[in-house]
């Protein structure tokens, strides 16, 4: 039997507080370490701006964020309605730049990278994007 | 919902120091922009070395880095003295952090961001006030 905890929002800025506290709540009722929530949230955050400020255009749309536990990892969806768009495929910054060389913003997904362990994209039945986020829980869960 | 409370004091060391305690839990996409308005003001009333309280901050966004960002660049425009060779002769050894925006009191999860992002060798970080403000 798998618990999942699922929260179906609106994809606006103004929902992005709701949506960092449903995540803490739910890692924690999944049973995962404190410590782990930092990350997972940073990562949902970059992930549900995205789809906000790029998927919808600032429009607004349908974002459901779902999280389960599998085995010691923690599996979070997200899953929108927006034209599909693979971040993934986005290519690291140049990081080697000194900052006042650099482009300002840009890091998003960058920082999705560095806070869970894998990222996957894919295109919905509906013609959609879900993307999964698996963080591993390093204390054995 | 957004309710990023940034805290402005002056303090005094060799120069005067500006001071913004943030007091939140993240800068997200909502709150940056604050942020950026509150360093611009800050600026055009004579800042010129800020000092950025980060103890509550539980973890630091894009949008935050994109403040921090923004920030440096703006306290930059200020030392004309500053090639880019001597930036790029500092980066390699090692010394090259802004004279002007430092830090205080990351947590453990806003240090590896900065350190990920490549912004540590940018940025200095001092963990109690009055080293920080001595600093400048």
């Amino acid at each position: 039997m798998t618990t999942r905890y699922s929260l179906q929002t609106v994809a606006e800025l103004k929902n992005l507080n709701q949506i960092r506290d449903f995540v803490e709540i739910a890692t924690t009722a999944l049973g995962f370490e404190p410590d782990l929530i930092p990350n997972v949230q940073l990562a949902v955050d970059e992930v549900a701006t995205n789809v906000i400020l790029h998927g919808y255009h600032g429009q607004g749309g349908n974002l459901e964020v779902e999280l389960e536990r599998a085995g010691s990892d923690l599996v979070v969806h997200l899953r929108d309605e927006a034209p599909p768009f693979d971040p993934t495929s986005v290519p690291a910054p140049d990081l080697t730049l000194p900052l006042a060389k650099r482009p300002i913003g840009g890091l998003g997904i960058h920082l999705v990278r560095q806070a869970v362990d894998e990222v996957f994209h894919r295109v919905t039945a509906t013609g959609g994007n879900e993307l999964t986020l698996v963080k591993r829980d390093a204390a054995g869960g | 919902m957004s309710g990023l409370q940034i805290i402005v004091s002056q303090e005094q060391g060799r120069v005067p120091v500006t001071v913004f305690r943030i007091e939140g839990d993240v800068m997200d996409a909502n709150s940056y922009g604050q942020l950026e308005a509150q360093a611009r003001a800050a600026i055009e009333a004579g800042t010129r070395d800020l000092l950025l309280d980060l103890t509550k901050m539980k973890y630091i966004s894009s949008a935050g880095l994109r403040a921090l960002h923004t920030i440096f660049m703006l306290l930059r425009g200020d030392t004309p003295g500053e090639s880019d060779e001597t930036m790029k002769k500092g980066l390699m050894d090692g010394t090259f952090k802004s004279p002007h925006l430092k830090l205080l009191n990351p947590s453990p999860a806003v240090t590896e961001t900065l350190r990920a992002m490549g912004f540590d060798m940018f940025l200095e970080v001092h963990r109690n006030l009055k080293d920080a403000i001595a600093s400048f």
